[in-house]
This record gives structure tokens, sequence and C-alpha cells, in this order.
């Protein structure tokens, strides 16, 4: 491996940001009679389509012990059909350069694909394969769960995957987010082809689920096509989105595990705003003055930059149907890691104690705001947000208000919601790394 | 890993291409009296740019004994010039809604910024002044190699994947200089100091190893005036010739085990193989490119078909080739390997797989598909402004020269079967590999 980059770019290019000036493209809207709802954002300068099927059969619906079952029917839906097997799929496939993907989150499961314009055709119908007949054979279910528990063994050898492990556990009792995604090497075990076909039956419906485009057609041509390919699908599912109850909010927990590790991974926890939460975009600031604007942030500032204590540091929360969580994490070589976690506690006490200025907010709103075309400048990033605001249910202007949305956030709001979010009294605490030297 | 350079090359395609609709933007340069080379795109479908600074060195340049010298001074830039504080440059990036990031590898070190347009002028301005300015103060200095050892254990010490590819590297070549992590061995960082940032500095960030890439909603002949004004001041220097041995040929098949504490195996595959000259080689470079596609590249790829889903000897597979690298590229295969998973399982059915392939060829439509999707992935990269310029600033940095774009599309669809079995016959050989295996340790 020869390329180095620095921490920030990944993690900025998740951030939620706003145009100047120019005109943000209207997204269109259409809906099929089974209720299945169409988003659109034209974009001509490249003469391709991405879109996304989103449904509400996220992970929080995995049967209980049997986490990764979402991820799991993603990965078989894009496998093979019933019209054909993975072999026939795959050449099908890549003889026109489709690029289908599959993958599960906490909320919904997702079915991608970027396509040349001029394969759009063959692409929608794949597409629509994909969706509606699957193919379920046993010989395949058996394989990729084989290689889904293999996969699952190895990631344990990433200390930020054990940590996050913990930390769902911890932070979600007896709750549906209380594991990761794609499960674990038992968990995943545990799961039946029934499972999938079940999860399948109950949740993969046209009602409740989007359609998001962004690319090289217009709505006309892109409805001409979909129309025929999915009017049979029917149905309403069992669980829709917002049927989820609210988590137990959980104080103070610690969890331990122990890695030969250099650094101890340390990751503090709580829950965070949902996507609906009122003051949404008041959180949104206090993240990124605290852990969520890269090199600008209070906690790169103060543990990297001051005190070289660690390459990156950051924190972000995850707006879901109900609370996500609001995550701090960093790594550090172990015998560092009181001082380090010392210094973020630090931070996190000033800035609930009110040590916010005009100045820092200003910036970062000049940041979020400033940033926001290049939010937008690709079809990949403007699936991602139509099919957010979609899945959630937000109101299609949501992009062309965003700026003053954030604009409109006060000194005094951002105070009040870091006294709300920043008691570390209130976070978990999550250690992954070696023993302490006796 | 390495593959998605190649899949990131973008151009205009041959009309006869499946995508023969497809224009990419004109590249638009000059090359200031000083040196220093702009290359712009311009693309005006969103009031955004990315500028990029390329310099022409990078782990490649190190003496041996001061590995992780080019990444180290990579951090050091973001540590205040005369002009701005430490920690300045970004934030003032920030300010204007913008984001800077830096990036290290062996051939080449670039610094970059995405902003709004409107600010493209004043980050040229920037970026000018920390090109001859930097403070590199030892405070800083002792401060930032601290963090950089994080980086180091972070990336390297705790991932037993990376360290065994780290030592494999080192094990498999015997000059060129891939053999050196770009971060640096920790040994190294531990003795390097300000001086020798300094010096390094001094030596190679001549106005004649730059490249300034601005590519989104600017004009190139306004561009040209500012960077005349900016970069068009610094001095004229003596450009130091690069580190580019000549990797002796292999002579027997070598073998290594890195035991570490990890969960499952990983086995790796790797051996030297030529990168491409334009004009000298284009059919060779380009058919590894294609082989390596057809191998390792999308959903039909012959080795997660033969070894993961039909002889079940790995649970994933992939392989690697970067054509546009310096001297030779380290191609390289992997396998992950299960609980009841053997390397000398998995070496013979990969080995097996390259037999099939070179001894029948591609059949036609693998090879169709192959072309297609390796024109298709240029398309889909036209979609991120980053990816665009980095094309554009790799290929100057390693030699090639961002105008070849076309011509290596036009070698790739001029590859045939013949062609395939010609290249794997030739460098994907047992006899010319080193095979490494991570070998989990067990612990109490």
């Amino acid at each position: 491996m020869k390329f180095i980059l620095r921490p920030s770019l990944a993690l900025w290019l998740y951030l939620v940001a706003i145009p100047a000036a120019q005109a943000i493209p209207p997204i269109q809207e259409a809906r099929l009679d089974n209720g299945l709802r169409v988003l659109l954002m034209e974009a001509h300068n490249v003469p391709m389509v991405v879109m996304r099927l989103t449904v509400p059969a996220g992970s929080r619906l995995d049967p209980e012990g049997k986490g990764g079952a979402a991820s799991m029917l993603a990965a078989m839906l894009e496998d093979h059909t019933r019209r054909h097997d993975y072999v026939a799929w795959a050449d099908l496939l890549d003889a026109q350069a489709i690029r289908l993907g599959a993958g599960a989150d906490r909320d919904g499961l997702s079915l991608s694909m970027t396509v040349l314009k001029e394969a759009l055709a063959e692409g929608t119908r794949a597409f629509a394969e994909a969706a509606l007949q699957p193919g379920w054979n046993r010989q395949r279910f058996a394989i990729l769960k084989a290689d889904a528990i293999s996969a699952a063994k190895k990631s344990l050898e990433e200390p930020g995957v054990r940590a996050a492990q913990l930390t769902a556990r911890l932070l979600y009792p007896a709750h549906g987010y209380g594991h990761r995604t794609g499960g674990d090497a038992g968990s995943l075990t545990r799961i039946e082809m029934k499972d999938l076909q079940d999860l399948y039956r109950r949740q993969f419906r046209p009602q409740g689920a989007v359609l998001a485009v962004s690319g090289d057609v217009t709505m006309q041509s892109l409805l001409a096509q979909i129309r025929p390919l999915f009017s049979s699908w029917q149905g309403r599912p069992e669980h829709m989105l917002k049927d989820v109850t609210a988590p137990k909010e959980i104080r103070g927990k610690q969890g331990r595990i122990t890695m030969p590790t250099r650094q101890m991974t340390i990751q503090l926890s709580r829950l965070g705003p949902s996507r609906y939460a009122k003051d949404f975009f008041t959180d949104l600031l206090l993240n990124h003055l605290l852990g969520g604007g890269g090199f600008s942030s209070r906690l790169m500032n103060e543990v990297r930059e001051k005190r070289g204590l660690v390459y990156g540091v950051y924190s972000y929360f995850q707006p879901l149907a109900t609370s996500g969580p609001f995550v701090i994490t960093l790594q550090t070589r172990a015998d560092q890691a009181d001082r380090a976690l010392h210094v973020v506690r630090q931070v996190m006490q000033q800035m609930s104690a009110g040590s916010i200025n005009a100045r820092g907010l200003a910036a970062a709103k000049a940041n979020l705001t400033g940033s926001f075309a290049h939010r937008m400048d690709s079809n990949a990033k403007r699936v991602s947000l139509i099919s957010m605001i979609g899945f959630y249910g937000l109101p299609l202007d949501y992009l062309q208000r965003w700026k003053q949305h954030i604009s409109a956030v006060t000194l005094a709001e951002v105070k009040a919601a870091a006294r709300r979010y920043l008691d570390p009294e209130d976070w978990l605490l999550v250690r992954v790394g070696p023993q302490a030297r006796q | 890993m390495r593959l998605c350079y190649l899949l990131a090359l973008l151009l205009m395609l041959p009309l006869s291409s499946p995508a023969a609709t497809f224009q990419a933007g004109k590249l638009q340069q000059t090359v200031l009296p000083n040196g220093v080379k702009l290359i712009v795109e311009e693309d005006h479908s969103a009031p955004v740019a990315i500028v990029q600074v390329w310099h022409k060195v990078g782990g490649r340049d190190e003496i041996p004994d001061k590995t992780g010298l080019a990444h180290v001074l990579e951090h050091m830039s973001f540590k205040g010039s005369k002009k701005l504080e430490p920690g300045e440059f970004s934030r003032r990036i920030a300010a204007m809604g913008g984001n800077d990031n830096a990036f290290t590898a062996t051939d080449y070190t670039a610094y970059f910024e995405i902003i709004p347009s409107e600010h493209v002028d004043e980050v040229l301005d920037m970026e000018a002044d920390r090109f001859t300015h930097l403070r590199l103060a030892e405070k800083d200095f002792a401060k930032e190699i601290r963090v950089i050892m994080e980086e180091r254990r972070m990336r390297t010490d705790d991932d037993p994947n990376s360290r065994m590819f780290e030592e494999l590297s080192a094990v498999a070549l015997r000059l060129s200089p891939y053999r050196n992590p770009v971060i640096g061995w920790m040994q190294d960082l531990k003795r390097l100091n300000i001086r020798d940032v300094r010096a390094f500095y001094h030596k190679y960030y001549v106005p004649g190893s730059a490249t300034v890439v601005v590519v989104g909603d600017v004009n190139f002949d306004h561009i040209k005036q500012v960077v005349k004004r900016t970069f068009g001041r610094l001095k004229k220097r003596p450009v130091p010739p690069r580190f580019d041995p000549i990797e002796p040929e292999p002579i027997g098949p070598k073998r290594m085990t890195a035991r570490l504490p990890a969960q499952l195996p990983m086995d790796v595959i790797a051996m030297p193989v030529p990168v491409w000259h334009p004009g000298k080689n284009d059919a060779q470079a380009a058919a590894l490119a294609v082989a390596t596609e057809i191998l390792a590249g999308n959903r039909s790829a012959v080795l997660n078909r033969q070894i993961v889903d039909k002889q079940r000897k790995a649970f994933s597979v992939g392989a690697g080739y970067d054509p546009f690298s310096m001297g030779i590229d380290l191609w390289n295969a992997y396998g992950m390997l299960g609980p009841k998973q053997t390397p000398a399982a998995f070496e013979k059915a990969f080995w097996a797989a390259i037999a099939a392939l070179r001894d029948k060829g591609p059949s036609k439509a693998q090879l169709a598909a192959a072309k297609r999707g390796m024109i298709a992935d240029e398309v889909y990269a036209q979609d991120s402004l980053y990816l665009r310029a980095r094309e554009i600033g790799t290929l100057e940095s390693v030699g090639i020269g961002a105008d070849k774009r076309n011509d290596w599309l036009a070698a790739i669809r001029r590859v045939t079967a013949s062609d395939i079995k010609k290249v794997l016959k030739h460098w994907i050989r047992r006899q010319r590999s080193t095979t490494g295996l991570l070998q989990p340790e067990k612990r109490s």
C-alpha cells in the first residue's frame, strides 16, 4: 500500500452541508399505482444513471439472535435471481457494465445500481429482476453464509469493529439497534433461508419504499421504463419505518475488551437525535464544532494539534427513525489512553458549560453552507441524499431550505444543545486494547 | 486497492466504443518559465472546483534510514508558513466552505482543496505561499512526529494484514522503492529530526517538479493569469533526479511467514511486473491491465468464481495492478482464508486459475466484458472531481503525461486474447513470485 491520506477527507464526505448561489435542481416526484415513490434529480453532464431502491427492512428487524439477517438478504438479492443462476447473472451484468450492489443499515435495506445511459434499459430490467424475482438458491445461501461467517471472524482483527459491537450492545439493550448490521459469527450461524424469505415477504413492499434516481434521464422516460417492471409488485410492509420504539436512555455504562494491540481504542457514546429531531440543525452544528468538522473541530484541535496524542479523533451521530448513536472515537498508544480520555472529557465539560463562542459558530456555519454544492456534485452523492429524504419522509424542498435552517440556528440554541448532550457523565465508555502493565 | 488507480482513468472515448456519445472535457495546459506546469479541465456543471498541487517527490526519494520523510513533510505543510499560523491554512479553507487534505505515495506528494469555485484564486495564492515559505518549526515537528507514529500504529502495526503486506513488499523487491512503506519504518520515524525535513523540503519542493491541476467551474485563461502571478514568482531551481533503479529479475520463488496476532490467515502472491511506458510497451501494459480485470475486476471475475465460489479455497480473493507507477509495479493477488481453508490449497487453486487463463485465453465474451467495464469505469469516474484531478496529477507525476490518456484507452481496446496469454506466460509465474502468509499467532 503506497498511498496515505490524512484523515479528514473520508469523514468529510459524509458531512451534510449547502449551495451558495446556484439554484439546486428540484427533486421530481412520481408515484406508481402500487404506491412506490419515485424521486429523480436530473443531471445531464455525464452519460450515466445511478438509482437506489430502499425498503424498511434494516437490521433492526433481524430476528432475535440472528443479527445480520437483513445484510444476508441483501447479499442474496444481488447474487442471483429466479431466472439467472449466479454465473449467468454475473455474466449478464458485466457484459453491460451494470454495477449492482445491495446492503442494509439499521433502518433500511437498499439495492443500488450504476449504469451507462446507453444501457439504462438493460440495467433497469436487471435491477427490477434482482428486487422482485429472488432466486433463493440453497447452495448459494450456504456459500454466502459461510463466507459471511468467515468475514465476521476476520473483522474481529479490527479494534473499531469490536468497539462498535460492544457499544451497540450497551447502548441499545433489548432494542433492534443493539447489534452491528452485519451481525457476528454466532448470529450469522443461526440464520436460515427461511428467515430471509420471511423478512422479504413481510417488508419488501412498494408502499413505504423509495426509488431514488440521479443522472442523465428524464422522469418521463424513467417512468416508461420502470412502470411495466414494477407494477405487479404489491402491498404494504408489516412494519412501517416509523413503527419503532424509542430506546431507553442508558447512562455511564462501561465496557472493556482486551486485544494485543499497541493502541487503545476509546469509544464514547450516548443516544443522539433522530432524523425528526426538532433541533436537528442545532445538533448538527454542535457536532461540527465538537468533532465532526475535521481539523477545525474542538476535539481535533485539543487532542491532536495541541498535544499530538492521536492521528484522528472524531464525533458523529447517526440520525435514524429514532435516536441513533452519538459517538466520539479515538485511538492512541495504550499508555496515553487515560490522558487522551481526560482531554476529551474536558472538552465536553467546557462545551456543556457554555464555552462556545459566536465566532466559532459562524465559522462552522460558513463551512457547512459553503460546502453544500460539493455535497451534491455527483450522481452517487445525490442519490444518497434523495434516498434519505424520501425514505425518512422529509420535505422535498429539504435541500433548498437546508442553508436557511443552518443559518437560523442561534448561539443560545447551540449552547442549550451542548448542555443537553455533552455532560461526560452521561456517556458510555468502551475501551479496546491491551491489558494494563502490572 | 491499487487497481482503483486504473479504474479512475478518464478520457475521451474512441468513437467505436460502446459509450460513443461520451466526451470528456479537454485538458488545457501551460508551462511557466520556472517550470511549474498548469493543467485545467473545465466543468461548469456545479459551482465547485478542486485545486491540486502535485510534487514529483515521494517515498522513493528518501535515503534508506530516513523512510517516512516525504510523508512527514506533507504533515508539516499544515504547520504554518511565513503568512499563515499553524493550522490556519485549513481554517481558511474551512471558512470558504471548503476542505483541504493531502496524500503521499512512493511516487508523489499532493495537496488539494475542494472549494466553491469563487475562491480558487485565493487558494492558489495560499498554495504558492506554502510552496516556499513553510515554517518547519522544531516544536511543531516534535508534536507532529508523535501524531505520525500514532498513524503508523493505527494503519500498520495494529493491523496484521497491512503489517504482513508491508513485510512482503520488502521481501519481494530487491531495489524498487516500493519495498519501503510510505509512512516509514518505526525505527526511522524515531530518529528523524526537523533538519532532515528542512533539507528535504529545500531540495525537492522546486517549481520544475510541480504540477498545478484545477478541475471544475473555472476559466483556463483566468487561472493561467492567477498561476503566473502566484506560482510564477517562484525562483527557478535545479530539479533533482529521481531514484528509479532497475529491479533485478527474480531467480526463483520466495516465501515468508508473518506470525502476528490475528483471527484468520491471509495469503498473498506478489511479483514485479512492468508499468506503462507510452509508445514503448502499450500492448504489454494494457494486456496486464485487462488480464487483471478478467481475474479480479468485477462480478464475473475468474479468481472469485474459481477459488471462492467453485472450489471453496478462500472466502474472499482479489488482485491488483497499477500500470501508472514508476519503474515496476508489485502485482499481487490475495486470498482470505476461512477456518478450514489452507494456504497450500489456495495457492494450488490460484496457479491453476492462472494456468487455465494462460493456456486457453479469455473467451470473446470475457474479453469484451472486461474492456467494456474498463471503459465504463472511465465514464463513472467522471462523476467525481477528485478522481478526475487525481488521474491527471498521477499521470504527470509518474512521468507518463496527462495528455496520454487517450492512448491508454486505445491500447486497451487493441488487447487480444493472445496478448493476455503472452503476458500471463511471461510475467505471472510461480518462479518469479513471492508468497507471504499471515499466520495467526496463538495467544493464550
